[in-house]
């Protein structure tokens, strides 16, 4: 292989700081940012560093409210939703639990047709999932608010979980159906002269062997659903049902800005997140290349 | 049809003829094996896609929802939104927001992936772990980690600038509406930037090595080995990140609703912002919302047929 020259090497190391340094710098900010109390924040505006640190909040946020801790002796309001962290966590779970399980038990069955019936209107409905890849979100969720009000889904996780799995299910297919195309057919073929049906062929010897490709498939899944906003943002107005993105976006405008607090809530909301990409980044990585080029 | 005279050649179609007593026919067992998918599509996908072209020509506002009568209004909710100000702002902002997300995207994909595909240098491996981080960002938390980054007063930003003594006043980057709109492209460029270099990346591995040792024995410089071998061969996967980006970039949300709310002033108000604000916000006239989000749509579907008619692989 080629060797860069010395400079070259010096060059690249420094394009590498730079990149590493905008990657981590929102990073940064938002740990710096929640481990600090308000009056640190307003103490020196022109620090990086505040003068102490603390994880009072993360107290407030994790204590319902309960316990204010030091910093926040003083303070009279407190952002109501930020009392609502438990309960959006657990909703948050729930949903991207469900709408992963739903979009792999549905998309892989229709991947697996697909990817071996080959029926011309399959095909056509391969296609028609790319195009659905492409239809934004907001352009669904109004006819979706006036359906599902008059059908009297709006606040409910349910109407949330079935909302996100018929989006997210053409993505779902477009990752697997390559997946599933690139096993070979023999096992299946085998086990079916051994008298399984094809259902069954598919159930006991195609997906077992799919596993790598569920992964992919479902971390993706889980993302975007823990990730989502609109969907719960606008179907679900009471309290009991907010997702933990719907919390978040309730404190932007809030009559007082603890950028401390939201510091701190953000933290908590990107960690699971952060934690299962880097933990299954190879699935990730599989998944969106999947999921984009071939089918 | 080709495909089923195929089949009957393999094995497996000899021992299906002999189960052919208990087992379902293969068309049979595809329609039933998409019928979940086919009513949950039906009913979240296609529905409501007809649904807002339907409420895009119909008189829908709060009264008309408590009644559930929505009177036929023709082209009016059209005829309103094109003389909307507003909308043509949002328009030409998000053609804006957009040409700047993707391109900048583009350029920072191909060299960040140039730059982590480089095997002799050990800074490039700690880059090639970091740079899937932003993917598990939440857009929301994204957002509104830059809008602390951005803050005048209390701004993450300003205090590393004043720290290294680059400004001396600060800087109020997202509420000064001559550069707002270009505030809200980095945190979004951020966030989206690990796909496209994960599929740049993805498409330099599959270049043969062999052609880069072949034009360094021709004296190739760096510069040229890139301009006439690499960058040729990334062309497809380059036109496949600007399609899929440009259309994904029209419908920002997050960032907006999280650093600038459409602010200062209607400095950043972009098509998707407009339909939600029309439609969820006083007047809530969800008729012309609906007619807002159908351009958008019809928008990103011409990008949509692009990709399908010309980009997209199937399996063949």
């Amino acid at each position: 292989m080629l060797k860069p020259s010395p400079i070259a090497r010096i060059f690249l190391h420094l394009a590498n700081v730079a990149t590493i340094a905008f990657f981590l710098l929102p990073l940064f900010a938002v740990v710096i940012g929640a481990i600090q109390s308000e009056k640190s924040l307003q103490a020196d505006t022109r620090a990086v560093f505040p003068p102490e640190y603390t994880l009072d909040n993360f107290l407030v946020i994790l204590s319902g409210g309960e316990q204010k801790g030091a910093i926040f002796e003083q303070v009279t309001y407190l952002p109501d939703n930020i009392k609502q962290f438990y309960r959006a966590f657990l909703n948050s779970t729930v949903v991207a639990l469900s709408v992963t399980a739903l979009t792999l038990a549905f998309g892989s069955m229709s991947a697996y047709t697909v990817a071996r019936l080959r029926f011309r209107w399959l095909i056509v409905f391969m296609q028609a999932n790319v195009v659905a890849r492409f239809v934004p979100i907001i352009v669904l969720m109004i006819p979706l608010y006036v359906t599902f009000r008059f059908g009297g889904l709006l606040n409910s996780l349910t109407g949330v979980i079935v909302a996100l799995t018929g989006f997210l299910l053409p993505y779902a297919i477009l990752i697997l159906a390559p997946y599933f195309d690139s096993i070979p057919r023999d096992l299946e073929d085998a086990a079916r002269i051994d008298g399984c049906t094809r259902f069954t062929a598919f159930l006991r010897i195609t997906l077992p062997l799919s596993t790598p490709g569920l992964a992919a498939c479902g971390v993706i899944m889980f993302i975007i659903s823990w990730h989502e906003l609109l969907i719960p943002l606008i179907l679900n107005s009471k309290t009991e049902f907010m997702t933990l993105p719907v919390v978040i976006a309730s404190l932007v405008g809030d009559v007082h800005v603890f950028f401390n607090l939201m510091m701190a809530i953000c933290l908590l909301a990107l960690l699971p997140s952060v934690i299962l990409v880097l933990m299954l980044q190879k699935f990730v990585v599989q998944g969106l290349s999947a999921g984009a080029i071939k089918g | 049809m080709v495909s089923n005279k195929a089949s009957l050649a393999r094995p497996e179609a000899v021992a299906a003829g002999a189960r052919a007593g208990r087992e379902l026919s293969r068309g049979w067992l595809a329609v039933l094996m998409n019928t979940p998918s086919l009513v949950m599509m039906a009913l979240v996908l296609a529905y409501p896609i007809y649904y807002a072209g339907y409420l895009s020509f119909h008189k829908v506002g709060i009264g008309q929802l408590r009644t559930g009568e929505f009177p036929f209004a023709g082209f009016d909710n059209y005829l309103r939104l094109f003389d909307d100000q507003l909308f043509t702002l949002a328009l030409t902002n998000t053609f804006i927001f957009t040409a700047i997300t993707v391109t900048a995207e583009v350029v920072l994909a191909v060299a960040i992936a140039l730059l982590i595909n480089q095997q002799g240098i050990w800074t490039s491996r700690v880059t090639r772990v970091l740079i899937l981080l932003p993917y598990a960002i939440p857009p929301i938390a994204n957002g509104l980690i830059w809008s602390f980054m951005y803050s005048f007063q209390f701004g993450f930003l300003n205090r590393i600038l004043f720290s290294l003594g680059i400004i001396s006043e600060p800087i109020n980057w997202a509420g000064n509406p001559d550069t707002a709109l270009y505030a809200v492209t980095v945190p979004y460029i951020w966030r989206t930037l690990p796909f496209a270099i994960l599929l740049v990346h993805a498409a330099l591995q599959g270049i043969d090595k062999a052609l880069y040792e072949a034009a360094a024995v021709d004296g190739a410089t760096a510069w040229q080995r890139f301009r006439h071998i690499t960058l040729p061969l990334l062309r497809p996967i380059i036109v496949v990140i600007l399609v899929l980006r440009t259309s994904f970039a029209f419908a920002v949300f997050e960032e907006i609703l999280a650093i600038t709310q459409g602010g200062p002033g209607d400095a950043t108000w972009v098509a998707a912002w407009y339909s939600y604000k029309t439609s969820f916000a006083p007047p809530f006239n969800i008729g012309v919302g609906s007619a807002s989000a159908y351009v958008l749509a019809l928008i990103v579907g011409l990008f949509a047929i692009v990709y399908v008619r010309f980009l997209y692989r199937r399996i063949t």
